[in-house]
């Protein structure tokens, strides 16, 4: 009912009488297993065998939402089983099990839906207020392995991202809580922020990649305990890693929003946890700004035609001017001259231009 | 319904054909959803019927057709759908959770049956609002989908949606909802899913918005959100969700109605956006698909057909940014 990418051509052929008549077939053996499991639910029929009824609903049918909960219903009561009372049916260890194995195989054919990866969060919380605190920490590691599979199949999928990110915060969570090792691991943090550079590396376009890094760093430099200089050393390495990039491809949005993101942390409105360099002073900002307008001018002489560069000149100019409006590394006309090629280059956004200029007075 | 004003349908036919809304086509494919019982697709799809049934029946409505579907067959459809708790499932039998709920009470409220709820459910209308009310996060101000617990800003902004529309605000806390989509607030001037998450088209429509009913729209960077929705917009014509993806026509939507919100609509070209929308219909035999030549569903039939409302095409009703609902029926409920 919300198709995505699925050509009509391929779609609306015309069925003939017998595939008709087999579709018809198919709509009886799926509304059969429906009225099966939701009658088995009605009775309270918490059994193994209705959750492979389910399982086997589910696979044809990952978005019947109602149908994960009856999966949770029937699951709740088969983890409260009592051993005796259990015999040899299937222990906690192995329903949960089942169900990461389940949640796996159907996030690989369909992965933007929304009901399988709150599925795999609930029997992940359920498995850790069940099972011993090693076996837990066992299958939260694996989540990684499964997001990392999830986005080298699809490196923008945000449902991935975000799960990553609260599967991290959970292996966080378990860590802190142990006893801490004699060699002690190296930190989540750390390992998720090389984990950005790997996915920049393979795709300097994954904005997702790029977003995540600008969430980490912050956390990062908390965690190592990073002093002014420390602070400084990163912040100019971002800047060199995000200036290569754009040299490599100014064309690219999600580079330019990077570099976005940079300076608006040196802008002293900045929230204060958001801050890379705290306490800079104005002369510090003025060196920053400058660098950038003198680097991304020298790559308009071989991409006069890039109008991500007019908007990024234009962007730093004016986070300049809040800092020091009597610069004279620019003038007004530089200001408008970049409006002007931008009003040439992007005229979809023209009216955005027109009041920009009329912010920039007459 | 009063079409509003400028030229009529009839006109219509004067129009480029590149420029031509096949509203008839478009009333008789959303006819024609739920005749279509021969289709296994038709079952597997019955966890979006509500959803369904709002998205055909608000099309309908800015195409100047309110009464193409039976107005009891839908309402007796929509009561069945309502739990005893308040909540409204998918369809009868389905658990109830916010998304649905939120249809619920947006049909009801374009079929001005808030009155007759009352009358065959007594204190329905309080019912569905405590329902709502229950599913917020009183420490952190967001809210559920259901009683499982999955929280998401999208159903924050249904719960705002739902309960404005109802008058029943007042049932939740609304400055713990604003911190909370202040605290999914990103650099570039978005929101996410949830604090921490990258910015989504989707997402910001949600939390725009949100803000929008709470009256707390001064806490968005007008300009720098503008700017970024703004650069949604690729050569085609067309909207994407997040930078460098491609163009869809659902996010015609999601970013048109937050710029609308915003005031900055101007700042992308809404005459090629028109063209995109409209090469995305199926010309034969009604609705609209993500992109062009693709299949058609009623999702992006009615978020294509409030785009073009918002674009002020010739003969829609007007639409309203913030609920997706005709404006006729938002300003009835809302008294604004
Ligand atoms: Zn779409």
């Amino acid at each position: 009912m919300a198709s995505h990418g699925v050509s009509r051509a391929a779609a609306t052929t015309v069925r003939s009488e017998e595939a008709r008549q087999k579709e018809l077939q198919q709509i009886d053996t799926y509304k059969d297993l429906v009225n099966q499991v939701n009658a088995k639910i009605v009775e309270r029929q918490y059994t193994i065998e209705v959750l492979s009824l389910i399982t086997k609903l589910l696979n044809e049918n990952p978005e019947y939402y109602t149908i994960w909960n009856h999966r949770r219903r029937v699951l709740i009561t088969l983890l409260a089983l009592d051993p005796v009372d259990r015999g040899d049916r299937a222990s906690p260890e192995e329903l949960i099990e089942n169900d990461l194995q389940l949640t796996f195989s159907l996030l690989r054919k369909f992965p933007k839906c929304y009901w399988i990866w709150n599925h795999r969060d609930w029997i992940l919380q359920k498995g850790e207020s069940t099972l011993e605190a090693d076996t837990t920490r066992r299958l939260w590691s694996g989540e990684l392995q499964l997001v990392n599979k999830m986005l080298h199949a699809d490196s923008r999928n945000f449902h991935a991202w975000s799960y990553r990110r609260f599967v991290v915060a959970q292996l966080d969570r378990i860590q802190s809580g142990s006893i801490a090792d004699a060699e002690a691991p190296k930190s989540m943090i750390e390992l998720e922020f090389e984990y950005t550079t790997k996915m920049i590396k393979i795709n300097l376009s994954n904005f997702s990649a790029w977003h995540n890094r600008s969430r980490l760093i912050p956390r990062l430099l908390d965690e190592r305990k990073a002093d002014h200089n420390a602070r400084r050393q990163l912040f100019d390495n971002e800047l060199e890693l995000i200036c290569t990039a754009i040299n490599t491809d100014p064309f690219d949005q999600s580079i330019w929003y990077y570099h976005q993101y940079l300076m608006s942390t040196l802008a002293p409105d900045c929230p204060e946890q958001s801050k890379i360099v705290p306490n800079l002073t104005t002369e510090d900002r003025t060196k920053y700004y400058a660098h950038e307008m003198e680097y991304i001018q020298e790559i308009l002489e071989d991409e006069a035609d890039c109008k991500w560069i007019y908007e990024s000149l234009l962007h730093v100019a004016q986070c300049f001017l809040v800092i020091d409006a009597g610069t004279d590394l620019f003038t007004t006309s530089d200001m408008r001259n970049w409006l002007e090629n931008l009003q040439r280059l992007d005229p979809l956004r023209k009216g955005r231009w027109e009041e920009v200029g009329a912010s920039l007075g007459k | 319904m009063a079409l509003v004003s400028g030229p009529g349908r009839g006109g219509m036919s004067d129009m480029p054909v590149e420029m031509r809304l096949f509203v008839d086509k478009h009333v008789r494919y959303i006819q024609s959803l739920d005749t279509r019982k021969d289709e296994l697709e038709y079952w597997l799809t019955e966890h979006l019927r509500l959803n369904g049934l709002y998205w055909g029946l608000t099309a309908l409505h800015l195409l100047g057709h309110p009464d193409a579907l039976p107005r009891d067959e839908v309402l007796e459809f929509v009561l069945s759908c309502l739990h005893d708790n308040g909540g409204f499932g998918a369809a009868p039998g389905h658990d109830a959770h916010m998304l649905y709920t939120v249809s619920g009470v947006q049909i009801l409220a374009t079929l001005d049956a808030f009155d007759e709820l009352d009358r065959r459910v007594p204190g329905g209308r309080q019912k569905i609002g405590q329902f709502i009310a229950g599913l917020q996060d009183p420490e952190t101000g967001t809210f559920a989908g259901d009683e499982w617990g999955e929280r998401d800003t999208r159903f924050l902004y249904g719960a705002l949606n739902a309960l404005s529309l109802m008058k029943l605000l007042h049932l939740v806390n609304v400055d713990k909802a604003v911190e909370h989509i202040q605290s999914c607030a990103n650099f570039d001037g978005g929101y996410g899913t949830s604090p921490g998450a990258e910015s989504h088209s989707g997402q910001i429509f949600t939390c725009v918005s949100a803000l929008t009913i709470a009256g707390r729209l001064d806490l968005v960077d007008h300009d720098k959100l503008g700017a970024w929705l703004s650069e949604r917009q690729l050569k085609n014509g067309g909207l994407n969700g997040r930078p460098e993806k491609k163009e869809d026509v659902c996010y015609s939507w999601w970013v048109m109605s937050s710029l609308a919100n915003l005031k900055r609509l101007h700042w992308i070209d809404g005459r090629k956006l028109t063209e995109f929308i409209l090469q995305c219909q199926d010309p034969e035999l009604g609705g609209l698909a993500d992109r062009p030549g693709d299949m058609v569903d009623v999702f992006h039939t009615v978020f294509g057909i409030a785009g073009l409302s918002l674009l002020k095409y010739p003969g829609l009703a007007e639409v309203d940014p913030t609920y997706c609902m005709p404006r006729e029926v938002t300003r009835r409920c809302l008294g604004k």
